[in-house]
């Protein structure tokens, strides 16, 4: 860990070099969207028989597959960055205030990515608008499909303006240093701004934050995307008021996984041991492994409630999951990341950067297998199960596969892309770490103090 | 509709026989009816104008009625809206009165839509008469779609005893909707019940939409693009709404939605031009609010099908017959579908349902006709030997027509489906047997057939069917007096009865002797079985499923077994499509859909 002052010039180094390893990542992002882009156009023009899918009952397949386990796990994803952001401004938890802005903008790229899986999920996205819209004052009323595409929308309309409140401050202080080729860019990102604006943008990006924070559990992560299957009686692995919770701990847990990964990288690529600290990582660790509590606990309460005297559908569906891979593998990935962070408090000298990574990495992979046996599993055992001898076989399809690459592709490139325009790192969180400890000041002790106490404090 | 007859009128001869009777039952010239018919159907035609056809008949209607009140040129637009029905209607607007509501199905039709029966009054360019012909049947019985306001409620009993599981309705469903190959809107699987008590029926389910009041699927729609139709409660989808996300797939408990993955087998063209001949394309039909919806026949690539209980047929595309079938119903060999009104207490369904035994009974009970029976009995003598003799009828079936009648009590032959029409056959029928003289009420003839006990010995048993010199006067005269006396009278009147007032008699008996409902009932079941059950699909899910079955209930734990054909096998199976294209049945749609899956593993989760 570098002792090196935080100083402007850190956080432009991004927008201002540009190396090697950068096109390479590039082209390999976009080769993995273009991929998929080229498998989505052929599915665009032979139909959605080219996936892996078909009619749940005597069409002996499932009807959503991969493609909606992924929006679930992007929107997860993305959710859970935006809770964090406006955690760390609402509750002051000045210490992620490096990382927030890269939640934020992970929640963007999720959301994209989500949205995006909602177009290629369907057999006619052309009419979106006139079928959706045109309906919309009707279906709003009862189809949880609709409340989705209001939710997520709101949501993104809502991230973006708390992201394009806070970089005001920011990029008129460094406008100088920005590149003049972004300049319509800046210019109308800092449209009409004057320095009495600061003290009324910090109050209502609180405001905001507060909503972000009101409406997750409620209405996002924790409502309506748990409620497109929770709301569903034929589907007793999906039907139930826990899917709720249990949808907003497999949220949190993954976008803190995003958030880690991501801080890694650019801690990584522009030398930001200073900045994104492992104080911040063990942070998050704990955070994740008190998400990662929270995501068993409520998985415990499904398995034992499915199995204790279950009636015949429910008990088929929780038998599965004792045996299914698709279910035990994810749940034994958590439980060993649990049990990771739970060693490192005890032995703080288990802590390093690369295990915190693989920590995220396998919560990432677990959430999304855990997601996708959530989706096929409600078809392989609905409470109408007689279709026995036309089971549902699945198997996601090349194209499908390729849409996961290609979506963490896109992921990639927005990230990629945005680094190269506006800082990731809040020029808020530079001063606040040149404020908070000075100069010369060893950041490494007190911080390991705090992680282990602030989650503790927050549970 | 039969085109070879030599009848004028579009319905045929046997329509043309019908309404021919009913100008004879009224006191007006049926030659001068029937000739005027004839020349309104030339109108409709075009042959004819209508100023001609006034004055070819104007001072025959004059002397026959007096006044001829009927459209002139002047009045034919006021005439059109006002198309009367029948040939009685037709009639009293020449003794100009006219002034009978107009039925909201007539305004619907609107100033260009045919008229009705012999009143044949049409535009000329319009070919729509016959698809209107019975509609006063329809309204007033089924309470046909046009009737609107939530009274139709289409629906199906399914007795799934009497499926003998040869998937006729799989392929005539398929085929009449070109569906693709696996895509079985109508489904048939025999099932194993770990669970259920023993029983000697058949595991069986015949599976099409349930059609839901309270439909999950269209709850969940984002689009509205699954509704229900207001006029008759189909659940249907609208195909150029219906945006693909397959929501009301998963919402369905039952899994009767059937997605199209790819581009069909067969275009839309193929099919508009097979129902050529047809009032519609068998595609698009009215949504009751006046606008076309495309929900019928098979479903363009990227949005969602299933069955549809033919709404095509249900408004009369298909001919005025086809209002009140489905194509699986039509195609069922033991009549195990009962299609109709749900909201209708006399419709088939309901009727079936209601009196299970007796349904199966009418569906395997041939009742010779009237006019057969007339015929046969002609010379024969009078007792029940002679006239089961002479009718070739054996005991049986002259018994469980009876028990038919005695089970049907006051709503025998009510509705309009073929339940009512087969109870019509069999009150004609004894009707008939009655009217050749065998008292068909009588305790002794009954007893004889399993339906009564045995009269009491102490009583003189003959008399009845013999003694038939009514006198009439003396009866009423008895009849008066008797009511006078009071009740307390009765049982001591038999002596005065014994002289000659058979009538007075007759109602005597019907008062001590009550046909013998259950021992009718008795005998149907004995005929027919009654089922192990009646139920509906997973009601517990809230759906209000408008399919009734009857027999064994799948039970939490029921499960397909293979192979999934029944009687017979789905691979064995093929059926027709609108292209001439035979297409091979498939029980596992996963089969056919994984021929375009990229990179299909061949592995599954």
């Amino acid at each position: 860990m570098s002792t090196k002052s935080p100083t402007e010039a850190d956080i432009l180094r991004p927008i201002q070099n540009v190396s090697k390893t950068y096109f390479i990542m590039f082209a390999v992002a976009a080769l993995a969207l273009g991929a998929f882009l080229i498998g989505w156009a052929y599915q665009l023009q032979q139909g959605l028989v080219v996936t892996g899918l078909s009619d749940w009952g005597s069409g002996g397949g499932v009807t959503w597959g991969l493609y909606i386990g992924a929006f679930i796990w992007w929107v997860g994803i993305a959710h859970g960055g935006i809770i964090l952001s406006a955690a760390v401004r609402l509750l002051g938890m000045d210490r992620y205030m490096p990382v927030a802005r890269l939640a934020e903008l992970l929640t963007l790229a999720g959301l994209s990515a989500a949205g995006f899986y909602i177009l290629v999920h369907m057999g006619r996205p052309d009419r979106m608008v006139t079928s959706v819209l045109g309906h919309y004052h009707i279906t709003v009323n009862n189809s949880p499909l609709v409340w989705d595409v209001t939710v997520i929308t709101a949501y993104f309309v809502l991230t973006a303006t708390y992201l394009a409140l806070t970089i005001r401050y920011d990029v008129t202080r460094l406008r100088d240093q920005l590149p003049d080729r972004f300049d319509p860019v800046y210019d109308g990102l800092t449209l009409g701004y004057s320095e009495k604006e600061d003290q009324i943008i910090d109050r209502m990006v609180w405001w905001v934050a507060l909503a972000i924070i009101i409406m997750a559990p409620l209405l996002l992560h924790g409502g309506v995307i748990p409620w497109l299957f929770a709301v569903l009686p034929n589907y007793p692995g999906w039907f139930g008021a826990v899917q709720g919770p249990q949808f907003l701990t497999i949220a949190l847990t993954s976008a803190i996984s995003g958030v880690i990964l991501l801080s890694a990288a650019f801690r990584w690529a522009y030398d930001w041991d200073h900045i994104i600290t492992d104080d911040i990582f063990r942070g998050l660790l704990l955070w994740l492994g008190f998400f990662c509590l929270l995501f068993l606990w409520l998985q415990l309460q499904q398995l034992t409630a499915g199995s204790f005297h279950p009636t015949v559908d429910h008990g088929a569906a929780t038998a599965s999951k004792f045996s299914h891979p698709l279910y035990v593998g994810p749940i034994l990935g958590v439980l060993g990341v649990l049990g990771f962070i739970f060693a490192t408090t005890i032995r703080p000298s288990l802590f390093t950067k690369l295990r915190a990574m693989i920590a995220g990495v396998i919560v990432l992979t677990a959430t999304l297998l855990e997601k996708l046996y959530f989706v096929l599993s409600g078809f392989w055992y609905p409470t109408f199960s007689i279709y026995e001898a036309t089971p549902g076989d699945y198997f996601p399809s090349a194209i499908e596969i390729s849409s996961l690459l290609g979506t963490i592709g896109l992921v990639v490139l927005f990230f990629l892309a945005v680094a190269k325009v506006i800082p990731v790192v809040e020029l808020h969180a530079i001063e606040h770490l040149r404020g908070d400890h000075g100069h010369g000041h060893e950041p490494e002790h007190e911080p390991v103090e705090e992680s282990t106490k602030q989650p503790e404090v927050e549970a | 509709m039969s085109a070879d007859d030599e009848s004028f009128h579009p319905l045929g001869e046997e329509w043309e026989n019908d309404l021919e009777g009913m100008l004879d039952d009224t006191e007006y010239d049926t030659d001068l009816g029937m000739a005027m018919a004839e020349d309104a159907m030339r109108v409709t035609r075009g042959e004819l104008s209508e100023a001609d056809f006034h004055e070819k008949y104007h001072e025959e209607v004059l002397e026959e009625f007096g006044e001829d009140n009927r459209p002139t040129q002047e009045a034919y637009e006021k005439a059109q809206e006002e198309a009367k029905g029948t040939v009685g209607r037709m009639l009293s607007r020449f003794d100009g009165d006219g002034e009978e509501p107009r039925r909201d199905v007539m305004k619907k039709m609107g100033a260009g839509a045919a008229a009705v029966g012999l009143g044949a009054w049409a535009t000329v360019d319009d070919g729509g008469q016959e698809a209107v012909a019975a509609q006063d049947e329809e309204d007033d019985e089924s309470g046909a779609p046009e009737g609107g306001e939530g009274d139709v409620q289409w629906g199906m009993a399914i007795d799934l005893e009497r499926c003998d599981g040869c998937l006729s309705c799989v392929t005539a469903c398929s085929s009449e909707n070109n569906l693709d190959q696996g895509v079985n809107w109508m489904y048939v699987l025999e099932f194993e019940d770990p669970g259920a008590s023993s029983s000697t029926s058949r595991n069986r389910l015949v599976r099409p939409c349930q059609h839901c009041t309270d439909a999950p699927c269209e709850k969940v729609c984002p689009t509205t693009a699954r509704h229900t139709r207001d006029s008759d409660g189909l659940v249907l989808t609208d195909y150029d709404v219906c945006i693909g996300c397959r929501y009301c797939q998963v919402a369905c408990p039952y899994g009767v939605n059937y997605f199209q993955w790819d581009e069909p087998d067969i275009s839309t063209d193929e099919i508009a031009e097979f129902h050529e001949d047809m009032d519609g394309d068998h595609m698009t039909t009215d949504d009751g609010y006046g606008s076309e919806r495309w929900v019928d026949s098979r479903a363009p690539r990227g949005v969602m099908s299933k069955c549809t209980m033919c709404p095509t047929r249900q408004d009369g595309q298909m001919g005025d017959e086809m209002v009140g079938t489905t194509a699986c119903e039509e195609a069922c060999p033991p009549d195990a579908i009962q299609f109709g009104n749900m909201h209708n207490e006399s419709s088939d369904p309901q009727k079936y349902a209601d009196n299970p035994a007796r349904g199966r009974t009418l569906a395997q009970i041939n009742p010779p006709s009237a006019d057969e029976l007339e015929e046969d009995l002609e010379g024969a003598d009078e007792d029940l030997e002679s006239v089961l003799e002479a009718a070739d009828l054996d005991e049986e079936e002259l018994a469980l027509m009876i028990a038919v009648q005695i089970t049907g009590g006051d709503e025998m032959g009510d509705g309009d489906g073929d339940v009512a029409d087969l109870e019509n056959d069999v009150t004609e029928a004894l009707a008939a047997i009655e009217s050749h003289g065998l008292g068909l009420a009588n305790q002794e003839v009954l007893a004889e057939l399993d339906l009564a006990d045995e009269p009491d010995l102490d009583e003189p048993a003959d008399g009845d069917e013999e003694g038939v010199d009514v006198d009439d006067e003396d009866a009423d005269a008895d009849d008066e007096a008797e009511d006078e006396e009071g009740e307390d009278e009765e049982e001591n009147d038999d002596d005065e009865e014994e002289n000659g007032d058979d009538e007075e008699e007759e109602d005597e008996d019907d008062e001590a002797f009550e046909p013998d409902e259950e021992a009718a009932q008795f005998l149907l079941e004995q005929f027919a079985g009654t089922p192990a059950s009646n139920f509906k699909l997973l009601e517990e899910q809230g759906t209000n499923p408008n399919i009734i079955y009857l027999g064994n209930e799948p039970g939490p734990q029921a499960e397909q077994t293979e192979p999934t054909g029944t009687g017979v096998n789905y691979e064995d199976i093929s059926y027709e499509r609108a292209d001439g294209e035979s297409v091979e049945a498939v029980d596992n749609r996963k089969d056919v859909l994984d021929e375009g899956t990229v990179g299909d593993a061949g592995v599954s989760l």
